[in-house]
């Protein structure tokens, strides 16, 4: 105790707190105000000013959401073409990442630096062209195109979070399966892969968020077919001329529970999962 | 565009290193595997990255236009006309975005990762909480501060007016002396966890001991942040600052659905105006210029990203 008051004196203690109240106050409020526009009746909205504590807390933004048909699409569209992204980038990407953690080989490094630099280049401008790519193959407004189109940026994403989690694999491992006969394909997929569940949950439940939370491609390469929920929310609320801005909110809140949900279950795989795999496979 | 474009012979020339009696004859050399592990990915990168980004570029050259087939060989015209015309004023606009929203959510989220290092009550869930809105949808941020900045109905406004810090409802995101600074304080909010968790992890590194020798010494908690905090987090807060840069130089989701690049273009950045010229003016030959032009400023930053990560043993 006398060791804490010496390191952290009243001075930077008061500091600390008014720190976390006014900033964690910038941080908080605003998802404090998309809760509370959520539930308040949409009539009590339009008026000004705006009451902080809601007057009086409803459903019927919820359920008015249920009407709009095009909503459940959209919804099943982002859950369709983030799923096959996330399974599609993992495989791809264990391969790739493995090659890279255990392999020493000519322009490894430049080959590295690539794939990291990838992800890098602006996705306006790679839609000029992909556009015209899609649209030869006939593939606009398709999932194929959306899933093509998001693994531009959860397959760099995933090399390079599966590189890291093989790099924390011991290569006597590999050197056992190989003693015992293994061929070096075998050993990926009945050692290595088995080892590496938690590090392929965790890319995959990353790209899924990072494939949930796209806007520009879905917008730009899916119609009203295919389109996922960001543009779908777009077009269906900000057209507009008066915003129902309670039935968005209600909208924004179910948008964002899949990546909260997937985050809390991703925070548990990469506290309990990268190194205890390994240790007790 | 065909995957041959994948940088073949890169790998695939190191030869076997073990002896040849060593194992069969068929088998593949360690680097012919490397290659043919990697062979999905890189022809994926290559027919989905690299290809649609030097074509987009090489459009620059030509007339073209989304909606209809056929183009002209212009040279470098389409440049020049944008050399002497909008791209100042994008650049501009665009670095005032980076700027500001890389600076305000690194001083965000280093008074917030400074202040949960210590020992107060409940940072545990708050470092928790605050995730929320690095995670939410970018749509999603979008959404809810066009709602807090709402001319009729906004909070922003019945806050300020509360506070006396105006004396009547603004409309923030038309206004075009505010509208930048909207779109900053939303990117600000959507960025600021982000930076606070690298700098948490990064203050776990700092050695109690240092502190302790520099409180012996007489140092306050203000000197020791600029005497040992401070050099220690050196690195982690250059590679921070400079992906927030990157991803900034180029960020398109707020600005395009909280503003479209409005009032009168005053919010306009390369991301949106790229976009916009290809999407809704179907001039591909002039996206394609100021894609060139982005792309160039792009790369220097990238390459000082990379170079930078390698000195700090992060690669």
């Amino acid at each position: 105790m006398s060791k804490r008051s010496a390191r952290e004196s009243r001075g930077s203690r008061a500091a600390a707190w008014t720190a976390v109240v006014i900033l964690g106050g910038f941080g908080l409020l605003p998802v404090y105000w998309m809760l509370a526009t959520a539930f308040t009746p949409a009539q009590e909205t339009f008026r000004y000013p705006p009451s902080f504590v809601p007057t009086e807390l409803t459903l019927e933004n919820f359920t008015r959401l249920a009407d709009e048909p095009d909503l459940a699409r959209y919804l099943v569209n982002s859950l369709v073409v983030s799923i096959v992204t996330a399974v599609l980038s993992v495989i791809v990407s264990a391969y790739m990442g493995y090659a890279f953690s255990k392999f020493r080989f000519r322009g490894r490094r430049s080959l590295m630096y690539f794939v990291l630099s990838s992800q890098m280049f602006p996705q306006a401008l790679l839609l000029v062209t992909l556009y015209a790519l899609f649209s030869a193959y006939h593939l606009l407004d398709t999932y194929t195109a959306l899933v093509l189109s998001f693994t531009t940026f959860t397959l760099p994403l995933c090399v390079w979070m599966l590189k890291g989690f093989f790099d924390t694999i011991p290569d006597t491992l590999v050197e056992a399966a190989r003693v015992d006969g293994a061929s070096r394909l075998r050993t990926i997929h009945s050692v290595i892969l088995p080892l590496s569940a938690p590090g392929l949950i965790a890319a995959g439940l990353f790209a899924f968020v990072r494939g949930w939370n796209d806007f520009i491609f879905a917008l730009t390469l899916a119609g009203r077919e295919k389109t996922t929920l960001p543009p779908g929310l777009v077009n269906a609320f900000l057209g507009e001329a008066t915003a129902q801005w309670a039935e968005l909110m209600a909208a924004s809140l179910l948008a964002s529970l899949p990546v909260v949900v997937a985050f809390i279950a991703l925070q548990r795989f990469l506290v309990g999962g990268i190194t205890a795999g390994a240790i007790k496979g | 565009m065909s995957t041959k474009t994948a940088r073949p012979g890169t790998t695939g020339r190191v030869p076997a290193s073990r002896p040849a009696g060593d194992r069969p004859p068929r088998r593949l050399g360690d680097g012919a595997f490397a290659a043919l592990l990697m062979l999905p990915g890189l022809a994926m990168l290559a027919a989905i990255v690299v290809y649609p980004l030097v074509a987009s570029m090489v459009t620059a050259f030509f007339e073209q236009s989304l909606v209809e087939p056929g183009r002209r060989f212009v040279g470098l015209q389409n440049i020049t006309e944008l050399l002497g015309g909008d791209f100042w004023r994008l650049l501009w606009q665009t670095l005032v975005f980076t700027v500001g929203a890389t600076i305000a959510p690194f001083l965000v989220g280093l008074a917030l990762a400074l202040a949960l290092n210590t020992r107060i009550r409940g940072r545990a869930a708050l470092r928790g909480l605050l995730l929320i809105p690095w995670l939410v949808p970018s749509v999603v941020v979008s959404f809810l501060w066009m709602w807090i900045f709402n001319a009729n109905y906004g909070l922003a406004n019945g806050a300020l007016e509360a506070l006396g810090l105006i004396d009547s409802p603004q409309a923030w995101l038309a206004g075009s002396g505010t509208a930048m600074t909207a779109v900053i304080v939303a990117k600000t909010w959507a960025s600021f966890p982000w930076i606070m968790v690298m700098l948490l992890a990064g203050l776990q590194t700092v050695p109690v001991e240092l502190h302790e020798a520099a409180e012996t010494d007489g140092a306050g908690a203000v000197q020791r942040f600029f005497a040992v905090t401070l050099p220690h987090l050196r690195g982690i807060i250059g590679i921070v600052l400079l992906l927030e840069q990157i991803w900034n130089f180029q960020h398109f989701d707020l600005i395009y659905v909280m503003t479209g690049g409005g009032p009168a273009g005053a919010t306009e950045t390369f991301a949106t105006a790229v976009y916009e010229t290809a999407f809704q003016g179907f001039d591909l030959g002039r996206a394609g210029a100021l894609g060139l032009l982005w792309m160039v400023l792009l790369l220097v930053m990238v390459a000082i990203y990379v170079r930078r990560s390698e000195r700090e043993g992060q690669l």
